[in-house]
């Protein structure tokens, strides 16, 4: 009666100390769970770096990928837990849609014969949705985890049930615009509390190296993603206090698992992970600082994310999700609600839906009849292809992530390229198709 | 092993990304070649670059909605030609009726540092941040046949006249029932109108209603379905010619099944082409009962071949062409710093304000002057139109 859990990295490391190359590359395979999509990821990063004449890792464009691909993000943390535990929602999309008209409606108001105009206060109105949200995802986790119909069904009708309510709702119009308040959900960055200076490095992009008469790209350069106008100091701070964190929080659980016993890297080592992590994090803050600060989507979005990693990882509640997931006989037989479990998953779905919802709906200033659609493609693609099994049971936060940044990567990329949308579908099919390969592949070599 | 794997998969990525480029560049390279004569030599190199080389002009990003109608590929085609003619590098990017692709695609085009952004909105109201963002960047706008809604950073707008496309299609009724020459009917008439979101909808309505309307009022035209609420009634979500073809279905069900409809308003011929159908699924187009009079819009070719055979009645031709042009001469009167020809500051109020427009004129083509209007100047072939 195993319980397959997903593989936490404890390096089985050699007793001497590696070279410092050879550590970073150990690093970046093991990395935070799913090494080799950060590593496609960075070499993603440093294609387009190079094709573009060095706009992707611009101020505005680090900026753009997180606010482009917020509401992805949020809703692939619901999605890995749903797949985690064997199920798949296929309903994510419309109910978002349906949820963002809501919130829509709720904030720019009907008019009630014998009552008016009737508003509601932007808060209140996310608060409404977000709960909203949770009993759409309960309603469907019912009928999944206590009535037994299949998930890809229940999902199927959800989306066309919430795709016809969102017409309904809105008659077939967009509803908006919304108050600056709304809005600053998805268009806003923290507000800045310290201060600005300019940029250390100047002004101006600073080029590497000019390559010259390439086939097909002809000449493109290769530009120190560094340099800018001026620093949001507070964005900065904030990094650095993430960087602290990750590094206490890195070297207590190093200090517990020595004192159980356990093999663990080397001090050098461990140094240099976290280094890496550091330089990561601060060059992304540093790139964020350099335009107007950290974007509101991207911090909601990272407190989920640390939020999640903490709950599948930490938490009672996740770890018998992936027991479920793995084996839902056997969880059930040591004592784990498996229905439960998959109803939660479904409510959480839901929530994190009407998450999307808000966010898409405050980025457009305006809810569609047409927003949402086709969005939960994008977010089972971006699970599947951070490492997420169809058959349930493994998948990691860290990688979802990966991967929805994978697919933001490429589609901004290709997107400064001029590579024309129908071009793009058909790597998005690919990078899909070979990323899941792969992971299959090496799944059952490793079995 | 996992080393391996991610290598491989970024090279598909990277190889599949280096044809995508490829195959791309090559039709435009080919466009400036044909244009080579008429236009300066720097745009041959300006088709080929991958990255945001300026060339003199600038920058021009162009947002198109779809590349599932051959209209907006011709569209984008065209713009693409006269700014390049006019010594400008331009970004064109389709969005495929996703919004969010599109407001990301604009916001790339900013990042790139477009000088202008030419927009084809998918849906009007979407863009407000997203243009305070080219705002902020001292970039100007143009929308593109479209009316962008609830921004304040719209600087111009190019388009035919919607209004008028709406009395084109009202007189078109109105001629071949013979109401001008004084018949009295009373006549069927059945009104279907554009997708609600779409702010061209109202504008054909309203100008079709300004003809139709007086002669409802006295009892020449009677819509049987009672159905005249624009839009919850009459409109057609994304211009659906099957969303129209069943709603025409259940008209006839419901309203004709002992009487005839002597008429459609159809504000777009994809509609058109869906009423038709259901017209002759229930024996209409036949001997004893010929088919009712059915307008339509944008000339495009299976309609065209609908009305040389005898269905459709008539088409209203914008010739789009005349709107890339009328576009990129806007282009370049923003950048250069003269005056910006437009021809009316009152009509299309966007929420926040008036936007100057260019509005373009168009004709109303019936069988008769198919040859003249839709060959003759060389936008169909003879040969596509067999």
């Amino acid at each position: 009666m195993s319980v397959p859990v997903e593989a936490t990295p404890i390096p089985t490391v050699a007793p001497e100390e590696p070279a410092v190359a050879r550590g970073i590359v150990k690093t970046l395979r093991s990395g935070v769970g799913q090494g080799g999509m950060l590593l496609a990821l960075l070499l993603g990063v440093l294609f387009f770096q190079i094709t573009t004449g060095g706009i992707m890792l611009r101020s505005l464009n680090v900026t753009n990928v997180f606010l482009q691909n917020g509401y992805i993000l949020v809703m692939a943390l619901g999605m890995l837990l749903i797949i985690v535990i064997g199920h798949i929602d296929l309903s994510v999309g419309s109910v978002a849609g349906f949820l963002g008209a809501v919130v829509a409606v709720l904030i720019v108001g009907v008019d009630v014969p014998g009552l008016g105009h009737i508003q509601t206060d932007p808060i209140l109105a996310v608060l409404i949705t977000l709960i909203a949200g949770g009993l759409i995802g309960g309603f469907q986790g019912w009928w999944v985890a206590y009535l037994r119909v299949p998930s890809f069904i229940v999902t199927l009708a959800g989306m066309l049930l919430f795709r016809g309510a969102t017409l309904f709702m809105l008659g077939g119009q967009p509803v908006g615009p919304f108050p600056e308040s709304f809005r600053a959900i998805s268009a806003g960055f923290i507000p800045e509390a310290i201060g600005s200076i300019p940029d250390p490095f100047g002004p101006k992009d600073i080029v590497l190296a000019n390559l010259t008469n390439l086939p097909v790209f002809g000449d493109l350069k290769l530009v120190l993603p560094l340099g800018g106008d001026s620093l949001q100091l507070t964005t900065l701070v904030l990094g650095a206090l993430l960087c602290a964190f990750i590094v206490f929080l890195g070297w207590r659980s190093r200090r517990e698992q020595v004192k159980y016993g356990f093999r663990v890297p080397s001090v050098r080592q461990f140094w240099i992970r976290n280094a890496l992590v550091i330089l990561g994090i601060m060059f992304i803050a540093y790139r964020l600082a350099g335009y107007k600060g950290l974007p509101i989507v991207a911090l909601v979005a990272f407190l989920l994310i640390g939020l999640y990693m903490f709950v599948t990882m930490r938490t009672v509640i996740g770890r018998r999700i992936y027991a479920v997931g793995g084996n839902s006989k056997a969880a059930m037989l040591s004592g784990v609600n498996s229905k439960l479990m998959v109803f939660l998953s479904f409510v959480n779905m839901g929530v994190l839906a009407a998450l999307g919802g808000i966010i898409i709906a405050a980025r457009l200033n305006s809810a569609t009849p047409k927003a949402g659609y086709g969005f939960e493609l994008s977010v089972i693609a971006a699970t599947f292809v951070g490492g997420a099994s169809a058959y349930g049971g493994v998948g990691t936060v860290a990688g979802t992530v990966i991967g929805a940044l994978f697919f933001g990567l490429l589609n901004i990329g290709m997107g400064i390229m001029s590579i024309q949308i129908d071009y793009q579908f058909m790597v998005q099919a690919l990078v899909l198709l070979v990323a899941v390969y792969f992971d299959v592949r090496g799944k059952s070599r490793d079995a | 092993m996992k080393k391996f794997l991610s290598v491989a998969i970024l090279a598909g990525a990277l190889v599949a990304a280096c044809g995508g480029g490829a195959a791309s560049t090559a039709p435009s390279q080919a466009a400036a070649s044909q244009a080579a004569a008429s236009v300066d030599p720097a745009s041959q190199a300006a088709a080929s670059a991958v990255a945001s080389q300026a060339t003199a002009g600038g920058l021009i990003g162009i947002a198109m909605p779809t590349k599932s109608s051959a209209r907006w590929i011709a569209d984008g085609d065209n713009l693409v030609a006269s700014l390049k003619g006019m010594g400008y590098d331009t970004d064109l990017q389709f969005a495929e009726d996703d919004i969010p692709t599109q407001v990301s695609q604009i916001e790339n085009m900013i990042t790139k540092g477009a000088k202008v952004l030419v927009i084809a909105a998918i849906d009007g109201t979407t863009l407000t941040d997203t243009l305070q963002k080219a705002a902020d960047g001292g970039i100007k706008v143009l929308a593109y046949d479209r009316l962008i809604r609830n921004s304040k950073n719209v600087d111009y707008y190019t388009t035919f006249d919607n209004f008028k496309v709406g009395v084109l299609q009202a007189t078109s009724i109105v001629q071949s029932l013979g109401l001008d020459a004084g018949k009295t009917g009373p006549f069927n008439l059945e009104l279907f109108a554009g997708s609600p979101d779409d702010n061209n909808a109202g504008f054909f309505f309203n100008g079709a209603m300004s003809i139709l309307q007086p002669y409802i009022d006295k009892g020449v035209l009677v819509v049987q379905s009672k159905q005249t609420k624009f839009p919850e009634q009459i409109g057609t979500l994304r211009w659906d010619g099957a969303t129209a073809q069943a709603r025409m279905d259940n008209i006839l069900s419901t309203f004709y099944s002992d009487k005839r409809v002597d008429a459609v308003l159809s504000p777009y011929d994809g509609i058109s082409r869906g009423i038709i159908a259901s017209l002759k699924a229930v024996g209409y187009y036949s001997a004893d009962k010929p088919g009712p009079v059915v307008s339509g819009q944008d000339a495009e070719l299976p309609s065209v071949k609908s009305i040389l055979a005898g269905e459709q009645t008539s088409t209203v031709f914008k010739d789009t062409r005349l709107l890339a042009k009328s576009a990129a001469t806007m282009v370049d009167q923003m950048l250069k710093g003269g005056t910006v020809d437009v021809n009316d500051t009152k009509t299309y109020d966007n929420g926040v304000k008036v936007v100057p427009s260019h509005l373009l004129d168009m004709v109303l083509v019936t069988k008769d002057n198919v040859q003249k209007e839709l060959v003759d100047s060389g936008y169909y072939t003879a040969d596509q139109l067999k």
